[in-house]
């Protein structure tokens, strides 16, 4: 498999906050997460991230292992729930950031970014300041920002947490595209129930540090700890 | 990654602590005559001397009385202000001329109230002109006087603006405008709106930095040097002529004052700390 | 409004404006005598001294800014670099308290302390030993002003930027110090107004020897030379005043 985790653990003092994580994902799929705050899902993240040293366990990009490799180099791409883009940079060059370390040359990184801001529905935009920009329009710029830099891997962590639910439904879109058209392979970790189902190619679910991974979406529906039966009850009985 | 850290904190402490633990530890071994050019090793004699002489005491409680009367004064004025022209305040003049004094050092302040308030300064002039005085020894000591009026009026006219942008800013951080019409829609009268809302919630945000500056007036040096007397003197005065003396055994009662007076400051500051660790620093 | 409100606020606007007109004034005067009201001379003829070498005042500017600039621009940058490891440390209400008693201390007591090791060292009476003194006092204050700019928030943006493949040198130079920007010029202006207003430090450490222009207003106090007092007074106003007019958060910040 593309991406390959092995019993990784990871606790932080008596609090073991990763318990045996065995995670394996495809190429250019993308595997929702559903998990409440506190569940470790963000620690999880990190430690692909490199950002966390995890206890123990082993991780693998491509058949090449990574535990040993500095975040810079991991080419993995993690996005917070905060849009974190820089307040001293306009749209355009929060885009550029990643090509401009690179060093890659100016005629190159306009016509990326340029293209880039055309896929995110941002034309027009380029110039603005994020402080100019709505909620949703500044967590499209912080994609476009990690995809133009082509990451193997993107680490999703509540990335529509703070949007409006209207907002939220057309981002949801908006990603579903993106991943179509750059080849996107990504965890992406939810505690909407229905946008864990709606995201992921396959379906997974963390509670208290273990992660479940189910077969298909039947088998997450099936699994009464997901709170997908309850919910369909509610809707019964409302209807009923 | 981890060894940078390291590094960093290194040098925290070669130059954010190393300087005050020195001079403390040259101060404390001088104090008990372990060091020092007439001192020949360990004795209580200047620790003795100190507290028996009680011109320490006298000089602790006179820095303390001068530095408390100033606070307060300039905390309640800055508040009646902030309170009584909080919208005047931030016109487009007077929003600017409420910063001029912050242009004003210490030294500076005490140099010009020299001028308008000695015997034979501006105002003395004035008042023998429209005939209130008949000439230079019937105006009142202001300045070197028994009571600090001096000290105190330069104190209060250095710290009380600050307190007023501090306040203004609070007043406008904290929206006070809008909990006081809260307060008033819930049937608050005008005088318990303030004393129940407008004052504890300025007061709240900003009493460790009052603390602070009245530990800053405790300690302060230019001002109690230029504008008070021979006896008793502010502790920063008294310490710095006692380290300067001709007599020997003095410097070393110089640092006993000098250690005990950074004891009594580091414990303030300890206190303080332990109150307001859960606050933000600054916003 | 009552009579009474605005006679008071009247009054504290002319208690502002007083002593800025009468310093001026002042330094224009001589032959100022006890009773008269007003100056017997008043011109120009102090300040053409200034440039002159009998009062030293120019000298005395230039040191200052001198030493002022050198403390802001050493406390500011070591301040910003240095809070980072102390605010991202496991001990950091241990280490930041330890900050402030240096912070708290009066400077002149500090400098009295400290003297002995500046003297063994052969920087006393130096301007050399000023500006290190100085430093002394400004770095705590840097120190704790910088301590709420690395927040959770930024160390956040550090990780991103390490993500999107940048190095520590790019997390600096292209995203650390480009938003830190605006705080930073506040932090070089306020740890050059508590070099350019000290005094009791400078006094102890400089011994007479470096004559910053607080050490001139002192002197000339006790020369009752109140014209020429008055005129390094103005020296002494004018940056602050120059800086409150360009945004006043450079005087003012409530720092702690």
């Amino acid at each position: 498999m593309f991406l390959e985790i092995e019993n990784i653990n990871k606790s932080f003092g008596d609090e073991s906050v990763v318990i045996d994580l065995n995670v394996s994902l495809e190429q250019h799929k993308t595997l929702s997460i559903l998990g409440k705050s506190g569940c470790g899902k963000t620690t999880m993240l990190k430690i692909i991230a490199g950002l966390v040293v995890p206890d123990s366990g082993s991780l693998s990009l491509d058949g090449r292992s990574m535990l040993e490799v500095e975040p810079a180099k991991r080419n993995i791409v993690y996005l917070y729930q905060e849009d974190l883009l820089f307040p001293h940079l306009n749209v355009f060059e929060n885009i550029a950031f990643g090509l401009r370390i690179k060093k890659i040359g100016n005629v190159i990184v306009k016509s990326q970014v340029e293209e880039m801001i055309a896929n995110l529905e941002l034309e027009g935009q380029a110039d603005k300041m994020p402080h100019q920009l709505s909620g949703g329009q500044r967590q499209r710029v912080s994609f476009g920002r990690a995809i133009i830099t082509n990451p193997s891997l993107l680490l999703l962590d509540e990335p529509f947490g703070s949007l409006d639910a209207g907002t939220r439904k057309n981002m949801q879109g908006l990603f579903r595209r993106l991943a179509e058209k750059f080849s996107i392979t990504s965890l992406f970790v939810t505690h909407d129930l229905k946008e864990a189902i709606l995201m992921g190619d396959e379906i997974a679910m963390m509670e208290s540090g273990n992660l479940k991974v189910y077969k298909d979406k039947m088998a997450f529906v099936e699994d009464s700890n997901t709170g997908v039966k309850e919910e369909l009850t509610f809707w019964k009985e409302m209807m009923g | 990654m981890k060894n940078r850290g390291y590094i960093g904190i290194l040098f925290f402490i070669l130059i954010g602590i190393t300087p005050f633990a020195l001079s403390f530890g040259y101060a404390l071994l001088y104090s008990f005559g372990v060091i020092g050019v007439a001192n020949s090793g360990f004795t209580l004699e200047f620790w003795k001397a100190v507290f028996e002489s009680g011109e320490f005491v006298k000089s602790l409680f006179y820095s303390i009385a001068i530095a408390l009367v100033s606070t307060v004064i300039s905390v309640s004025l800055a508040l009646w202000f902030t309170l009584a022209f909080e919208k005047k305040l931030r016109g487009r003049i007077l929003s600017f001329v409420i910063y001029l004094p912050l242009a004003i050092p210490g030294i500076v302040a005490s140099f010009f109230t020299v001028q308008v308030l000695s015997k034979a300064g501006f105002f003395s002039r004035l008042f023998n002109k429209i005939g209130i005085t008949s000439g230079i020894s019937d105006f009142p000591d202001l300045i070197n006087d028994p009571y600090a009026i001096g000290i105190t009026l330069v104190f209060i006219s250095v710290v009380m603006p600050f307190f007023l942008l501090l306040f203004l800013n609070v007043y406008q951080n904290e929206r006070v405008a809008e909990l006081a019409e809260l307060s008033r829609s819930l049937g608050a009268s005008e005088r318990q709106t303030i004393w129940r809302v407008s004052l504890p919630v300025l007061i709240k945000k900003t009493w460790t930095l009052i603390a602070l500056y009245f530990i800053f007036l405790l300690g302060a040096y230019e001002i109690p040097l230029i504008l008070g007397e021979e006896s008793p003197q502010m502790l920063s005065v008294l310490i710095v002529r006692e380290l300067k003396q001709f007599d020997l055994s003095k410097i070393s009662e110089g640092y006993v004052v000098a250690v005990i007076y950074t004891v009594i400051v580091s414990i303030a500051t300890i206190l303080l700390f332990s109150n307001r660790k859960s606050q933000d620093i600054h916003e | 409004m009552s009579k009474l409100k605005s006679i008071a606020l009247w009054a504290y606007v002319v208690a502002i404006m007083f002593p800025f007109f009468f310093l001026l004034l002042l330094s224009l005067s001589s032959d100022w005598r006890y009773p008269a009201l007003l100056p017997e001379y008043f011109g120009l003829k102090n300040w053409v001294q200034v440039v002159g070498t009998e009062s030293g005042l120019a000298y005395s500017f230039f040191i200052s800014l001198v030493i002022s600039l050198s403390v802001a621009v050493t406390a500011t940058l070591s301040g910003f670099f240095i809070s980072r490891y102390v605010s991202y440390h496991k001990k950091k209400g241990l280490l930041t308290m330890l900050t402030y008693f240096p912070y708290i201390l009066a400077p002149v007591v500090f400098g009295a302390c400290l003297s002995y090791y500046f003297l063994r060292i052969g920087i006393f009476g130096t301007t050399a030993g000023v500006i290190i003194a100085q430093f002394i006092i400004a770095f705590p204050y840097a120190l704790i002003f910088f301590s709420s700019f690395w927040n959770e928030k930024i160390k956040n943006y550090e990780n991103l930027v390490s993500t999107l493949g940048g190095n520590r040198w790019t997390t600096f130079t292209k995203v650390l110090l480009p938003m830190a920007k605006g705080l930073m010029m506040v932090c070089f202006f306020q740890t050059f107004l508590i070099s350019w207003f000290e005094y009791g430090l400078t006094s102890i450490i400089g011994v007479g020897k470096v004559q910053t222009l607080t050490i001139k207003v002192f002197l000339f106090i006790k020369e009752a030379n109140f014209y020429y007092g008055a005129m390094s007074c103005c020296l002494l106003i004018i940056p602050p005043v120059v800086l409150i007019y360009i945004n006043k958060r450079f005087v003012f910040n409530k720092l702690i």
